[in-house]
This record gives structure tokens, C-alpha cells and sequence, in this order.
């Protein structure tokens, strides 16, 4: 098939589970679609979850079954490490210049991995947040689509480019490819770029860098999952304790100037799911949650309800504002109960910090062209033949991220007919 | 049933105008209590306050010994998550406060607006203006008597020896305005007291201390902590107050003592010599103490007027006129005291005749309104640190019970 898709075709920007969801509507109804993402694989965020609401199904559930459906049908074109460069045109009628990073592994591979012995260099893992190496040509995960092996050329000696190269039996390590550059004709863009956690070192005064006792949730996510660092058993970085106690720190980041002004919406329930977790693995282990208000709207206030029943977990209305390191590898969570009007010292093993949700578009869609509002959240524009859905609109859900898709796609089919 | 809310139109409006009217943007996260390097675990602040203000609970404000205990440093609304500027509520919180402890209310309410500045100055420029037209000094005199006496026949002169014309018209205006401040403050501290007593958990207290017990144990320690700046020290955020307020402390302090020792050596001992009376030497060293306490003083206002400035160019600190007025005040009585000598040193009467009695207007003012500006934090904070210190001590808290 060549790059010149009929008219109303469309791209989607972001192979996480809002541009997964997208392109299949769009492409279920008879429409073409290029689907692009930045990472070397497709499953953005929901892939580095241990379980995902509503119904707390580990990824692979949702994932694996939409990932057949791309694979079964023509419609879809896939490309991973693939972002946009410049758009050109109008609604019905762009010029989408894309550009595709090499992956120095070519289509041969198997994933068989007989290039990681050869491999003597081992880089930080991306995908577990760096609580874990990996050799520098590497799965990114499991259950990886497409599954197929990325080298880091970058990080790897001459000697040990040259050993991976001989390991490979299939001939799929090309040393030489270079990044790529393609221009796509399509009627419609949906951009589905999703988040980044924010940046936790940027909340200065909770110092994530002063002790590995303190994590986000996302690394709270990948602790918790079999494919995690640890196997999904729920131990602190660094020393591989179990804690016997837990502190969460809800609204790190969020609902503040300084930081994201807005509330991440997801970070309360996904505090109520670590619960879950922990409650999983330590029946007994203490639990402190410090809030401000507890928003777990909907569906979600029966979960709640449950865990805030639990005898060895305690509600704090106030925000952490301090943590103090201690000695024995645990650290003190400082705040103000504002119902008792004292301060709270809370030492526990492991400290999460609910960081939030930062639209991961970032200033690169500005010079695209797409309109964003002051937090970084893409503003839909139909008439413009821009659309948005999941994350990139707002900080949502993934079951809400799933509604703005199907509407995204919606629209998308609509233009350029 | 309907409720008929009546909001509290007086109380919002003052905490506007001494630019705290930000409060309405605070969510009680309570951040700023962690942050606050003053507040204690037992009573931590200022998000308590925050939510009183936001309640219009102005009584259980006016008499919380910590919104007397804040500096207002600013370490809270540097990290404060939604712009409320707890310090800057505080800070005017206490305006309200002042304005409400001190008596009488006609001259609280004409130091609480900037509308009010031409009475606020025009009042006590009347008052010495009249004195010095009804005392017959009213003429400047020939440069060498201004060289012998300087400004000691300013209200004129007679020869009755055991009170000078001067002294008795300086007297009259200054210590009526002193009078009238310190029944002011002694009205307001011991509503104060009464009032931070009331909030204590213990309700009945066994034993009180005596006045030597209580300067003893309580105000003397609090006054020794103030002179140290133990607590501006604290701060984080804004570290170059203290660079400030130590030298201005220390310069009121030294002024102060001159102050005492020359109403002690002119006004008691100049009865029996009199040439005890008109200016001292410069190398006196009780005038050397002026010297450097007035330079102290002025260099003092000086650093807290450019970080006030820099504060508000960077959007850290609102412009008030409950903070400027003070800083204007001190800064008047420190540059015309200092002039109306240079004036004399280098001998042009009529020059050091108007700076000297723009520096009576300026003292005047710093007295007078003393109870209802931002002047009054010395004796409320000062009180409320030594209640902080009452309310941990064992007259309150049995030792065997907590």
C-alpha cells in the first residue's frame, strides 16, 4: 500500500489507549488511519499499570485485545518512534511530515534475545522508571507491540555493537539505519499524546531525590506489577524492605500554582488502588492518607468506601508539606490535621507521592499549530480538523478517556468524506 | 425555611484594604502551617486563621496570640498552592486587630486609611504649629544664639529655673500623646490577655503569677528573644528583613535610652546647673549613642523600604498603606531629626528652625498613632510572645497531668 491514503483519511498522534481506541473506530467505519507513537511501543501509560480501573484488569486485558484488532485489520498503518514535524494544508487536505528514529533492530527480529548476552552495557529502564537496568538492546516490556527488540546505539561500545550484530541470527541489527522521513496525506488529525507523571523533583519541598523511600505512584505501579523490578512484590527501593508502614502524599503537584494548577482527577483513586495492593500483599501494614479532599466521584465512591473502612488505614485532611529522612531508610511525612489543628510526624517505611497528570504535548504543539489551553491540554478544533481525546484533552480516566475517543473518531470521519 | 446570610461587609473590606483579601482563594490545604517556621505542633497557623477570616470570626482572631506571633516572612505564600498569601493575610488581620483593641475608636479608624493622610499629618502639624504660635517662641533666631542654644528656645524661653519654657511646651504636647497611647495600649493588652486567656484548654488556672513572676519568667525572656531576632532568622524566604529591623531595633533602643538620659540630665539636673541645658558635645558619648542609633535607625528603615519595594515589584507582598505608612513615619523622624542637627552644626536657623519642627510633627505622629499602626506590634507581639510562653509554663499545664 502506498502513503497516498484516499481521502478522509486520518492520524492519529499517540498509541496509548485513547489513540489505540481512535484509530480502530475510525478505521472499524472503513476509514484509513495512520497511527503513529513516539515510544517503541504501542499501550502508552496503560501499559505501565499494575491493574487499571474501572474494573482493576491488569493491562494486558484491555491492551492484548485491541492490539489484535489492529493487527487484523488493513486499515491501520502503525509506527512507533514516529512523531510529527510539520503539518501543512487544511481540514480534508494535510501534508503530515512524520519522522521515525531508528531503531537499529529491523523487522527480522524475533524477540528471541540472544542479543542480550552479547550486550555488555546496561542502561536505565524506562519503562519501570528507572528502578531497574536493562542491557542497552532491550524488549521494552513483556508484552511489548510490536514486539520487537530497540538498541540504544548511543550507550553501547563499538566491541559490543559488533558482538550484538553476530548474536543475531535473524540479521535483524541494522547499525547503519538512519531516521526516517515521510509525509502522509490525510482529512483529519486526533491528537492523543497523553501524559507525563509530573516531575517530582520539581516539588521541592517533598525532596523525592533526599530518600528511595519516597516514590511516585507511577513507581507504586510498577512495584506492584509481576512485570515490575521486584516481581510485584511491594518492597522499598534501595534496601528491598517490606514496609510495614505507607504514607501517601494525595495533590503532589496538583491543584497548585506553583506546580499543575488543576486537579489530575485520577491520583485519589488510583491512591485507593495502591491500597488495594498493599492490602494484597500486607494485610497488616499501617496506611496514612494525607488529603485535601478525597475526589472519587461516581463509580469510584464505593471503592473508596471500602478501603476507608479498613482499621489500620488513617484519613489526614492536610497536605504533606515536608519530609524529613530518617536513618533506618524510612522517612517523616510532615502535615497539619486540620480537623484536630495539630501538626502530624509521620514516620513510615515508604512514602507514595500522588503526582499528577502534565499533558505530555508540551510546547511542540504550539509550533504545530494546535491550540492548547494555559495548563498544556489540547483545545479541540473540528472546523480546524484538529481533535483531541484522552489525556491530551484533559486529566481523565482511562474509562473516560475511552468516550473521548469514540467522540474524537467521531468526528475525525466526518471531514474530508 | 429560608437563612438570611449576612455577610460581614465591614470586616471584608478592612481585609482589603490592608491587602489581605486574598484570603478567599485559600482551599485549607494547610501547607502553610508545615511551612511556617514559627508555627508549633500544638498550634500550628496560619491555616486556621485562614479559615476564621474566611468565617468573618473576627473575635476569635482579634485575641489569637498567633496572629500576633507571625513576622510575616513569607516562607507560606512562597509555597502556598493557590495565591491566598496566608503572611499577607496575617498581616492585615493584624491591622483589623490593632485597630480593634485600641480605644479610642475615632483615632483607630483615622489611622486605618490612606484617605485620611492630609489629617493623619495635618493634625499633629496644627497642634505643634498652634503651640509654637501660643508659646511666643514663634521667631528664628540670629545664628550665633542658634549656635549656643540650637533648638532649646524653639517654644521660647523664661527665666524660671525649675522648668524651661521648652521643656514645659514639649511635655505638655509630647507626654499627652504618650499618655493617650500607653492608656491605649494598656486597654488593648489587657484585652488581649483576657482574651488569649480564654482560648487556653485549661480553663481554671490554680495560681497566677505575680507581675515580678510574670516579667520574670515570661516578658523579660520574650524581650531578650526580640532583641536576639531569633525568629525573623527562621525565615527562608525573605532572609534580608533581619538586615533591617535588627539595626532599626537597636537604634530605637538607643534612642530610647538617650531620650531618658537627656529629659533625666536637662530636665531634673538642669534645675541645680544649668548649663546642663541646650546641646551636648558631639563627642559626649551619650550624643555618640544618638548618632549611631539615629544612623542605625535610618539605615535600618532604609533596607526595609527597598525589600518592601523589591517584595512588591515581584509580586511577593502587597502595596498597603498600613505597611508604608509606618516605614514612611520612622523614615521622616530619622531624616528631619538628623537634618534639623546638621542644619545646626553648619548654622542656618531658619532651615534647621523647619526641620526641626517637621521632626516634632514626625515624633508626634510615631507616638500618637502608635496604638493603631503597625508601630503597636511591639507591645501586642511582645505580649503575645510572653503568653506563648504562660500557656506552655506550669501555672497552666500540670506537669503531672499533660
Amino acid at each position: 500500500m502506498s502513503d497516498t491514503a484516499g481521502n478522509g483519511a486520518v492520524l492519529v498522534v499517540g498509541g496509548g489507549i485513547s489513540g489505540i481506541t481512535a484509530a480502530l473506530e475510525a478505521a472499524e467505519v472503513g476509514k484509513d488511519v495512520f497511527l503513529i507513537e513516539k515510544n517503541s511501543y504501542f499501550g502508552g501509560r496503560v501499559a505501565q499499570l499494575n491493574q487499571y480501573f474501572p474494573k482493576l484488569c491488569p493491562p494486558t486485558c484491555g491492551l492484548e485485545i485491541n492490539f489484535k484488532r489492529i493487527k487484523d485489520n488493513r486499515r491501520i498503518r502503525t509506527y512507533t518512534l514516529t512523531t510529527v514535524k510539520s503539518i501543512a494544508g487544511e481540514p480534508g487536505n494535510f501534508d503530515v511530515q512524520l519522522e521515525t528514529a531508528p531503531r537499529y533492530i529491523n523487522a527480522n527480529c524475533t524477540a528471541c534475545g540472544d542479543c542480550i548476552p552479547a550486550c555488555s552495557e546496561e542502561i536505565d529502564d524506562a519503562y519501570n522508571f528507572g528502578m531497574k537496568k536493562t542491557k542497552a538492546v532491550y524488549l521494552p516490556h513483556e508484552m511489548a507491540f510490536p514486539r520487537r527488540f530497540v538498541l540504544d546505539k548511543d550507550a553501547c561500545s563499538a566491541e559490543s555493537l559488533e558482538a550484538i550484530q553476530t548474536a543475531c541470527k535473524y540479521n535483524a541489527v541494522d547499525l547503519g539505519m538512519q531516521a526516517k522521513t515521510f509525509t502522509v496525506k490525510v482529512s483529519s488529525i486526533i491528537w492523543s499524546t497523553g501524559w507525563n507523571p509530573y516531575d517530582a523533583k520539581k516539588i521541592a519541598n517533598l525532596k523525592i531525590e533526599s530518600s528511595p523511600a519516597v516514590i511516585t505512584n507511577m513507581m507504586m505501579e510498577r512495584l506492584a506489577a509481576e512485570n515490575g523490578p521486584t516481581q510485584g512484590k511491594i518492597l522499598r527501593p534501595g534496601d528491598h524492605k517490606e514496609p510495614e508502614s505507607f504514607a501517601f502524599v494525595q495533590c503532589a503537584g496538583s491543584r497548585d500554582e506553583n506546580h499543575l494548577e488543576y486537579c489530575s482527577s485520577v491520583c485519589c483513586g488510583a491512591t485507593f488502588k495502591h491500597i488495594s495492593y498493599i492490602r494484597n500483599q500486607y494485610p497488616e501494614a499501617k496506611i496514612y492518607v494525607f488529603y485535601i479532599d478525597l475526589r472519587t466521584p461516581g463509580k469510584y465512591e464505593k471503592f473508596r468506601a471500602k478501603y476507608m473502612a479498613d482499621a489500620n488505614a488513617t484519613f489526614i485532611k492536610g497536605k504533606v508539606a515536608d519530609i524529613v529522612d530518617e536513618r533506618d531508610g524510612g522517612v517523616t511525612v510532615v502535615a497539619e490535621d486540620a480537623v484536630t489543628g495539630s501538626k502530624v510526624h509521620q514516620k513510615v517505611d515508604l512514602c507514595i507521592l500522588a503526582t499528577g497528570m502534565e499533558p505530555a504535548l508540551g510546547t511542540t504543539g504550539k509550533a504545530l499549530g494546535v491550540t492548547m489551553d494555559g495548563n498544556g491540554f489540547i483545545v479541540p478544533e473540528p472546523e480546524k480538523g484538529m481533535m483531541a481525546a484522552g489525556c491530551a484533552k484533559s486529566a481523565v480516566d482511562v474509562y473516560t478517556s475511552g468516550q473521548s475517543s469514540t467522540a474524537a473518531a467521531l468526528k475525525a470521519i466526518q471531514i474530508g468524506r | 425555611m429560608s437563612m438570611n446570610v449576612q455577610p460581614d461587609l465591614e470586616f471584608i473590606r478592612a481585609m482589603k484594604e490592608a491587602g489581605g483579601d486574598t484570603l478567599k482563594k485559600c482551599y485549607q490545604c494547610a501547607t502553610c502551617s508545615v511551612a511556617c517556621p514559627l508555627s508549633s505542633d500544638g498550634n500550628p497557623f496560619p491555616r486556621r486563621e485562614m479559615i476564621l477570616a474566611q468565617w468573618g470570626q473576627k473575635d476569635k482572631l482579634i485575641t489569637d496570640p498567633n496572629v500576633y506571633l507571625c513576622h510575616q516572612c513569607g516562607d507560606c505564600t512562597e509555597i502556598c498552592p493557590r495565591g491566598a498569601r496566608p503572611g499577607e493575610v496575617l498581616g492585615a488581620i493584624r491591622a483589623y486587630a490593632y485597630k480593634a483593641l485600641s480605644w479610642p475608636t475615632a483615632l483607630a479608624d483615622l489611622c486605618s486609611s490612606a484617605k485620611n493622610l492630609p489629617l493623619l499629618i495635618g493634625i499633629p502639624a496644627a497642634v505643634i504649629f498652634v503651640f509654637w504660635l501660643i508659646s511666643g517662641g514663634m521667631h528664628i533666631p540670629s545664628t550665633e544664639k542658634f549656635a549656643n542654644v540650637g533648638y532649646g528656645h524653639f517654644f521660647g524661653h523664661w527665666d524660671f529655673r525649675w522648668l524651661s519654657k521648652n521643656v514645659l511646651f514639649i511635655d505638655i504636647i509630647f507626654l499627652s500623646a504618650v499618655a493617650i497611647a500607653v492608656i491605649s495600649l494598656y486597654k488593648g493588652v489587657t484585652k488581649l490577655w483576657s482574651g488569649m486567656v480564654a482560648t487556653l484548654d485549661n480553663k481554671d488556672v490554680a495560681y497566677r503569677p505575680s507581675v515580678v513572676q510574670f516579667v520574670k519568667l515570661f516578658l523579660w525572656p520574650a524581650l531578650v528573644e526580640i532583641v536576639k531576632h531569633n525568629r525573623f532568622k527562621e525565615c527562608t524566604v525573605n532572609t534580608d528583613r533581619v538586615k533591617g529591623h535588627l539595626p532599626l531595633v537597636l537604634g530605637f533602643i538607643g534612642l530610647f535610652i538617650v531620650t531618658i538620659y537627656s529629659a533625666f540630665t536637662q530636665d531634673v539636673i538642669g534645675i541645680f546647673i544649668p548649663s546642663m541645658h541646650g546641646p551636648i558635645s558631639m563627642w559626649n558619648p551619650i550624643k555618640l549613642l544618638a548618632n549611631v542609633s539615629a544612623i542605625a535607625m535610618i539605615v535600618g528603615i532604609g533596607i526595609l523600604w527597598m525589600n518592601r519595594t523589591k517584595m512588591e515589584a515581584e509580586g511577593r507582598a502587597s502595596n498597603t498603606f498600613y505597611d508604608w505608612f509606618f516605614i514612611w513615619v520612622i523614615m521622616a523622624v530619622g531624616v528631619t531629626g538628623m537634618l534639623a542637627q546638621v542644619l545646626r552644626l553648619i548654622g542656618i536657623p531658619s532651615l534647621g528652625y523647619i526641620s526641626y519642627y517637621l521632626h516634632l510633627v514626625s515624633v508626634l505622629m510615631l507616638f500618637l498613632y502608635l496604638p493603631y499602626t503597625k508601630f503597636a506590634h511591639i507591645i501586642y507581639r511582645t505580649f503575645a510572645m510572653a503568653f506563648e510562653r504562660y500557656r506552655e509554663s506550669s501555672f497552666v499545664r500540670n506537669p503531672l497531668n499533660d
